[in-house]
């Protein structure tokens, strides 16, 4: 219970090093939410849209990196990003930068794969309206992304749940420096290791929040767009 | 001014299924032809071939009018609307077409006027009744220009009032317009028609004036009139 105490006090004392970690994470989280979200929406809008050929197996490539292990992907970051790796040259292991494209690497299939079974189905429904008017391919993509941004946003936000509970892969190419790289997952597994239970605890506990207020914000989206949404 | 509508040798067939083998058709280019014919005979197909919503497998699509390809307006049978609004659903095929606000706006206002359906402006069209449904789907297919006017059954799911207004409006556009309608209201198919085309598994049976097909001695036809007039 002590524990409990401390680590609230921690919280309400707005500790430096806590919201500092707390932060990072965000900055972290967000740019990747934002890059797979400005790369991911066109590619699902495009794999929605039109057919050609190998598009089921980029599909299936895409539905298959959803399951791909965050630790593999920080492996992989760092053979390619250390000193000997093939991009050893832009020296941006253990810094926040790899972080963000671990993130990316992570989240941008679950925000594609989603997406676009999404904008497939509606796509699908206004095709014959789409041949009807002679709407090109572009102008098809960006109305069925705009008819479909509600739905989308509960997408996007999955991808951001996401972002901030990865651990395996930010470990292994941030390093979990403190003050640099240190998001709020490492420090919980770290400081669990070390016996600091306070620091973790107060770290689970504005993950938890966080996460009360993504699901609270995906709850009104969806309140919003039921009045909204002329379906 | 339209110089030619005709289907010319056209062979279309889907999933291992022949629709049309060596099917022409010459349409009439000026007044209303509609094309009747039991389910599944072909007359959709028909309206999308000349729409250009599907592609024949082979022979031609012939639609020839003064210098530049005549402009097709069509109304699917299948109906659907953009999770939007009335005014939006309707603006849309002016967006698309580069049309300014203003004009978008004078324009939707003026059709919804024409048709007294100004009252719905701002109503979702997903959420109407089937009837407005079709009858807002019809105001959309008048938006745009167009030489040419193909309707898959545009009366579908209204009651006799909108009826009315639709037929008076098409028989007054068929001045200016050439109209291709399919329906399977034969009583429609005789007040609109100047000409009907009568389908059957996906060939053309019969053309012919609204009068002289009454007196038609082909025995598809005779059989066709006799069951869909005489029959409740």
């Amino acid at each position: 219970m002590e524990v409990f105490f401390d680590s609230l006090s921690l919280i309400l004392s707005f500790d430096k090093d806590l919201y500092e970690i707390i932060f990072l994470s965000l900055r972290v989280s967000l740019a990747a939410l934002l890059i797979s979200t400005i790369i991911g929406l066109p590619i699902a809008g495009i794999l929605a849209s039109k057919n050609f050929l190998g598009k089921k197996i980029v599909l299936i490539f895409f539905n298959s990196m959803m399951a791909l292990p965050p630790v593999f992907v920080g492996l992989v970051l760092y053979v390619f990003f250390s000193q000997s790796g093939f991009f050893g040259f832009m020296n941006i292991l253990y810094t926040p930068i790899i972080m963000i494209i671990a993130q990316v690497i992570i989240i941008l299939p679950i925000i594609i794969s989603v997406s676009a079974e999404l904008l497939e189905n509606i796509f699908h429904e206004y095709k014959e309206f789409f041949d009807t008017f002679s709407v090109g391919t572009l102008r098809r993509v960006k109305t069925t992304l705009f008819d479909a941004r509600f739905s989308l946003i509960t997408c996007i936000l999955t991808g951001l749940g996401r972002a901030l509970s990865e651990v395996g892969a930010i470990l292994i190419v941030g390093g979990n420096i403190v003050h640099y790289t240190r998001v709020m997952t490492t420090t919980i597994a770290l400081e669990t290791s070390r016996g600091n239970l306070s620091l973790a605890i107060a770290l689970g506990i504005i993950l938890i929040f966080i996460s009360i207020m993504l699901n609270y914000i995906v709850i009104s989206i969806k309140n919003i767009s039921k009045q909204n949404s002329y379906d | 001014m339209i110089k030619k509508i005709s289907i010319k040798n056209v062979n279309f067939g889907f999933n291992q299924k022949v629709f049309f083998k060596n099917l022409s058709i010459d349409f009439s280019t000026k007044g209303i032809s509609v094309i009747i014919g039991p389910n599944g005979s072909g007359k959709s197909l028909i309206t999308k071939l000349l729409k250009g919503i599907i592609l024949p497998d082979s022979g031609e699509i012939q639609l020839i009018s003064g210098k530049t390809k005549p402009k097709i307006s069509y109304l699917s049978q299948k109906i659907t609307f953009l999770r939007r609004d009335v005014y939006n659903n309707l603006a849309y095929p002016l967006i698309i077409r580069n049309y300014k606000k203003k004009q978008i706006k004078q324009k939707v206002n003026k059709i919804l006027e024409n048709f007294n359906f100004l009252d719905k402006l701002n109503f979702s069209a997903r959420s109407l009744s089937k009837g407005n449904k079709q009858f807002l789907a019809f105001i959309r297919s008048q938006i745009i220009k167009h030489d040419i006017l193909v309707l898959d059954e545009p009366c579908s799911n209204l009651d006799f009032e909108s009826i009315k207004i639709i037929e008076k409006y098409l028989l007054t556009l068929k001045k200016e317009k050439k109209i291709i309608m399919v329906t399977h209201d034969m009583f429609q198919a005789m007040r609109l028609a100047d000409e009907i085309i009568i389908i059957n598994d996906g060939e053309l049976i019969e053309i012919s004036g609204k009068k002289s097909i009454l007196k038609s001695k082909n025995k598809f036809t005779k059989n066709f009139f006799t069951k869909h007039i005489l029959s409740p």
